[in-house]
């Protein structure tokens, strides 16, 4: 762990510039890092899915696929990888940082088409920059999968209608015959922006090392 | 607080004043929620303000016994261990009251998971549990107002979801009511007292400082307050909220009642304080009540938003909640979407369970959601005066397989299809563009012939001495052929046993006729008046419905059903018996209830052509599952029952084009689409539409319709036999 955090140390400001973390921060997200991967360099999916707390979340798969997509990783890349070192970790872990309060508009707009982008990317599995209905079926099902007695016929009328909506919301003229494609990133945003982002997709990480202290025992 | 020395008038202690000061600092629920109803202020500051009211009740419960057994010992008497007592005290009460809540609170969302078969106690049972947690707080001396508002926090959730709509309106009203005439019965007690003098002394010095320092003190509270808040907070307060908190911190009632308690003989200053609290209490309400609002306009409050969300934000605000969590476990923090997640799974696997009754436990919240959002789109239809069958057609963006997409899968929907909104205008038929619109002025030209005008305009030319027929008869004709063929068609589906399980599904009985097209003044063109036959049976079914209807109807809602499931299929239209026209006038409605079949079996084509009815209705039945056909058909019922009858809806369906090859001089003016049949639930006056059948009518109508009712029987039997 010496040498590993020696050599950490000097990309920390590297670290920090690309992620947006503090110095604390990465440091207990390191920490965490570690935990999760078993002191490897490397976090493969095996070792998210065998985090017992997901074990109750509807949509945990699409979430671990998340941190393996390589969208997410602020760069022009597809596809998605296998492992995941720390800087990609942190990459996927500062779409969730909260938003500096001092930013300037144009800041905050940029962070929260980071955070759309990365919620879009989720749903777009197979990368073609659109969601299909399938895919977003797909979503609902997940999230109202948990509940059990729901049909998939009913999930798959709520997911039209909401597909529906955002057809009719983004193109209002639609000739009976044409074919919507798909959500593509500008629909997207445009029926989700009455969320307020800041406060939703936002995680305190705490700077205190007691964060992690909790964490090392509950974790797996 | 107060300072010691006011002036010589005023006899008073340190103690008297910590108790004055006790009671006088509270912020009232009461006046908070009146002033700031009116403002609309955003939720949070709401929330906090109003928050702040009810359960600084605890405190100043806890302050005002606490100070009263110090002044009735003695200040000297007072010993340190009191002060601490006095803490524990806090504590107890606080706490205790909101145990006590919530223990009602568990056996009231208990209770109403059974009430199924007792809807009508329902209210009754909400307001029986919640005042006795009031009275058992009471009883020990714990904190009523905490009690009350805790048990109400732990059971709206399930009692909401296992109530019937209606007791959900009933207490929501009725509370308000309530409310309202106990706010205005303890503002005039005090504007009474006020006048009384007797019960009040002037003091001028304290009652100008003590304006002065409440409103002092309580910024410096508020900001003080804030400041360590902001630490934890996600979204800070900012100064203009900080301001608002605290300008609106108003006394009231609570405070006036408590020092009117005081006893005169311990506490020698009371009327002085009496004084001192009337004042107060006026000038909050009146001046800082009427200013806050041109305040708030001039600070720029962020002011409550209504705008409902959209499916699309409801699925995404899930998805979040889950997606935050996940991030959560994964960087191992405990967070707070980690704990509460962990409450929800608490809830689901034990409190649901336990208090929620079984048919709502199964469905998901963002099913309830959906739903909620199409009746809600339904209703703002209606509000709107317009009908959702009028706006045309589904232009379905085909999205992966047409076949497999859902035409019609709710209201919003529907309604944004053809992107103009709601149409007011009735005889209007929206202009899509497109291959269709060939189609489209085919359909308007044959159904501008035979459209039905709205009712209204036909009083106007009314006259008491001459009954212009024409018109108006020929579209009473078409009515009151319905109401015939309807009944027909009730009586034979029961006698079929189609519809029992619909009939067992729906929650309200209304009666509906069904609209379906009616002929045009020369039957004889149509198989439709082909069948004269009186079927005596029908009555008793006729009585068996319309009993429970009765008392409920003024009159005859006029709904177009749609095929409820797609067992039932359209019968070929040709037998329409006609039976006779019940003998009181109004005749009483006919039996209504389940959907028997679709009534596109009455309309001429369909009859003729054998082609399946014009169904968004069909094809969505196979695709709208059970659980949202109910709702749905509510909200489609509910729709056109308000809205005016035999609109002139085109047909929704492309397959209209059925219509314009038939030609000739059909009378299409009510195509059921995608109507249901079902129960409606009370959201406005049934608008029992136009001037047929009503019971307030005048006499000689009603005569003269029946007269002609009459008339037209014979001459139709006569000319229409086959």
């Amino acid at each position: 762990m010496g040498a590993s955090q020696t050599r950490l140390e000097h990309n920390y400001d590297d670290l920090t510039e690309k992620s947006g973390f503090s110095h604390e921060q990465i440091k207990n997200l390191y920490q965490r890092f570690q935990q999760l991967s078993g002191n490897n360099e490397k976090i493969s999916r095996d070792d998210l899915e065998r985090i017992p707390a997901l074990n109750n979340n509807p949509i945990r798969k699409q979430i671990i696929t998340a941190f393996f997509d390589k969208r997410n990783q602020h760069q022009n890349d597809v596809g998605s990888l296998d492992e995941i070192g720390f800087e990609q970790f942190l990459m996927v872990m500062s779409h969730f940082r909260p938003v500096n309060s001092k930013a300037t508009e144009e800041e905050k707009a940029t962070v929260r088409k980071q955070k759309l982008r990365f919620l879009f990317n989720m749903h777009d599995t197979d990368n073609d920059g659109i969601i299909t209905l399938d895919e977003y079926r797909t979503v609902v099902e997940e999230l109202l999968s948990q509940s059990g007695a729901i049909e998939t016929e009913v999930a798959r009328a709520i997911a039209d209608a909401a597909m529906l909506e955002v057809a009719s919301t983004n193109v209002p003229h639609m000739a009976p015959d044409d074919f919507y494609e798909g959500i593509t990133f500008e629909h997207f945003e445009q029926i989700l922006k009455g969320i307020e982002m800041e406060s939703r997709m936002h995680i305190r990480f705490l700077d205190k090392n007691a964060a992690t202290m909790r964490c090392g025992k509950l974790s797996s | 607080t107060n300072t010691y020395h006011l002036s010589f008038h005023v006899q008073a202690e340190m103690l008297d004043f910590l108790l004055f000061g006790a009671l006088i600092s509270a912020v009232d629920p009461v006046a908070v929620l009146a002033v700031f109803e009116e403002v609309h202020v955003n939720e949070t500051l709401f929330i906090i303000v109003f928050g702040e009211s009810l359960v600084n009740d605890a405190v100043t419960v806890v302050l005002y016994k606490v100070y009263i057994s110090f002044v009735e010992v003695g200040a000297e008497n007072v010993q340190t261990a009191d002060y601490f007592k006095g803490v524990a005290s806090f504590l107890i009460v606080s706490i205790g009251g909101t145990m006590v809540g919530l223990i009602f609170a568990v056996i009231l969302g208990f209770i109403t998971r059974f009430t199924k078969k007792v809807r009508i106690i329902e209210p009754l049972l909400v307001f029986l549990m919640v005042y006795l947690a009031y009275l058992t707080a009471e009883l020990f001396s714990l904190s009523a107002i905490l009690s009350m508002t805790f048990c109400g926090i732990g059971a709206n959730k399930y009692v909401e979801a296992n109530i019937s709509q209606k007791s959900r309106t009933t207490v929501k009203y009725t509370m308000k009511t309530l409310a309202s005439i106990a706010e205005t019965i303890i503002f005039i007690f005090l504007g009474i007292s006020a006048v009384d003098k007797s019960k009040w002394a002037w003091d001028t010095g304290l009652v100008s400082c003590t304006l002065v320092f409440i409103f002092i003190f309580r910024a410096v509270g508020v900001v003080g307050q804030t400041w360590v808040l902001n630490r934890f907070r996600l979204v800070p307060l900012e100064k203009i909220d900080q301001v608002v908190m605290s300008y609106g911190g108003l006394r009231g009632a609570v405070a006036f009642a408590l020092v009117v308690l005081l006893d005169g003989e311990q506490v020698k200053a009371k009327d002085y304080f009496v004084a001192t609290t009337i004042v107060v209490v006026f000038f909050t309400v009146m001046f800082q009540g009427l200013t806050i609002k041109p305040l708030v306009k001039w600070l720029k409050v962020p002011r409550a938003t209504n705008r409902k969300p959209t499916i699309n934000e409801e699925i995404h605000e899930r998805a979040f909640d889950h997606i935050l969590t996940a991030v959560e476990d994964i960087a191992g923090l405990q967070g707070y979407h980690h704990w509460r997640d962990k409450w929800e799974q608490f809830d689901k696997n034990y409190l649901s369970k336990l208090l929620l009754r079984k048919s709502v436990y199964r469905k998901s919240e963002l099913w309830e959601a959906y739903q909620k959002i199409n009746i809600r789109d339904a209703i703002s239809v209606i509000d709107q005066g317009g009908n959702v069958l009028t706006s045309a057609r589904l232009s379905l963006p085909s999205m992966a397989s047409r076949a497999s997409f859902p035409e019609v899968t709710n209201v919003t929907n529907y309604l944004r299809e053809n992107g103009s909104g709601v149409c007011l205008d009735l005889q209007v038929i929206d202009n899509i563009p497109g291959a269709k619109v060939e189609e489209d002025m085919e359909t308007h030209h044959v159904l501008a012939g035979n459209l039905y005008k709205p009712r209204r305009r036909y009083q106007s030319h009314y006259s008491r001495h001459f009954m212009p027929l024409g018109e108006q008869e020929r579209q009473d004709r078409e009515v009151f052929q319905r109401n015939m063929r309807s009944r027909m068609e009730t009586f034979k589906s029961t006698r079929y046993k189609r519809h029992k399980k619909e009939r067992s599904l729906k929650k309200v009985r209304r009666i509906k006729l069904q609209v379906t097209s009616p002929p045009t003044s020369s039957c004889d063109s149509l198989s439709l008046c082909s069948d004269p036959v009186v079927v005596p049976v029908e009555t008793e079914d006729k009585a068996e419905h319309s009993d429970p209807e009765k008392d409920e109807d003024v009159g005859i809602t006029f709904i177009a059903r749609k095929a409820e499931t797609p067992k039932q299929r359209p019968k070929s239209g040709c037998q329409i018996p006609l039976l006779p026209p019940p003998p009181p006038a109004p005749p009483s409605p006919p039996p209504a209830s389940s959907s028997p079949t679709s009534e596109d079996s009455h309309l001429p084509w369909k009859g003729s052509l054998g082609s399946p009815p014009p169904c968004v209705s069909l094809e969505a039945t196979k695709i709208i599952p059970v659980d949202l056909q109910q709702a749905w058909n509510q909200s489609i019922s509910s729709l056109e029952s308000i809205s005016s009858p035999p609109a002139p809806a085109e047909p929704v369906h492309p397959r209209v084009s059925a219509l314009s090859r038939l030609g000739g001089p059909r009378p299409a003016s009510y195509t059921p689409p995608g109507s249901a049949a079902g129960s409606t639930f009370s959201i406005g006056p049934q608008v029992s539409q136009g001037s047929f059948l009503f019971p307030d009518k005048k006499k000689e109508e009603e005569e003269e319709e029946e007269d002609v009712e009459g008339e037209w029987l014979r001459r139709c039997s006569r000319s229409c036999l086959p």
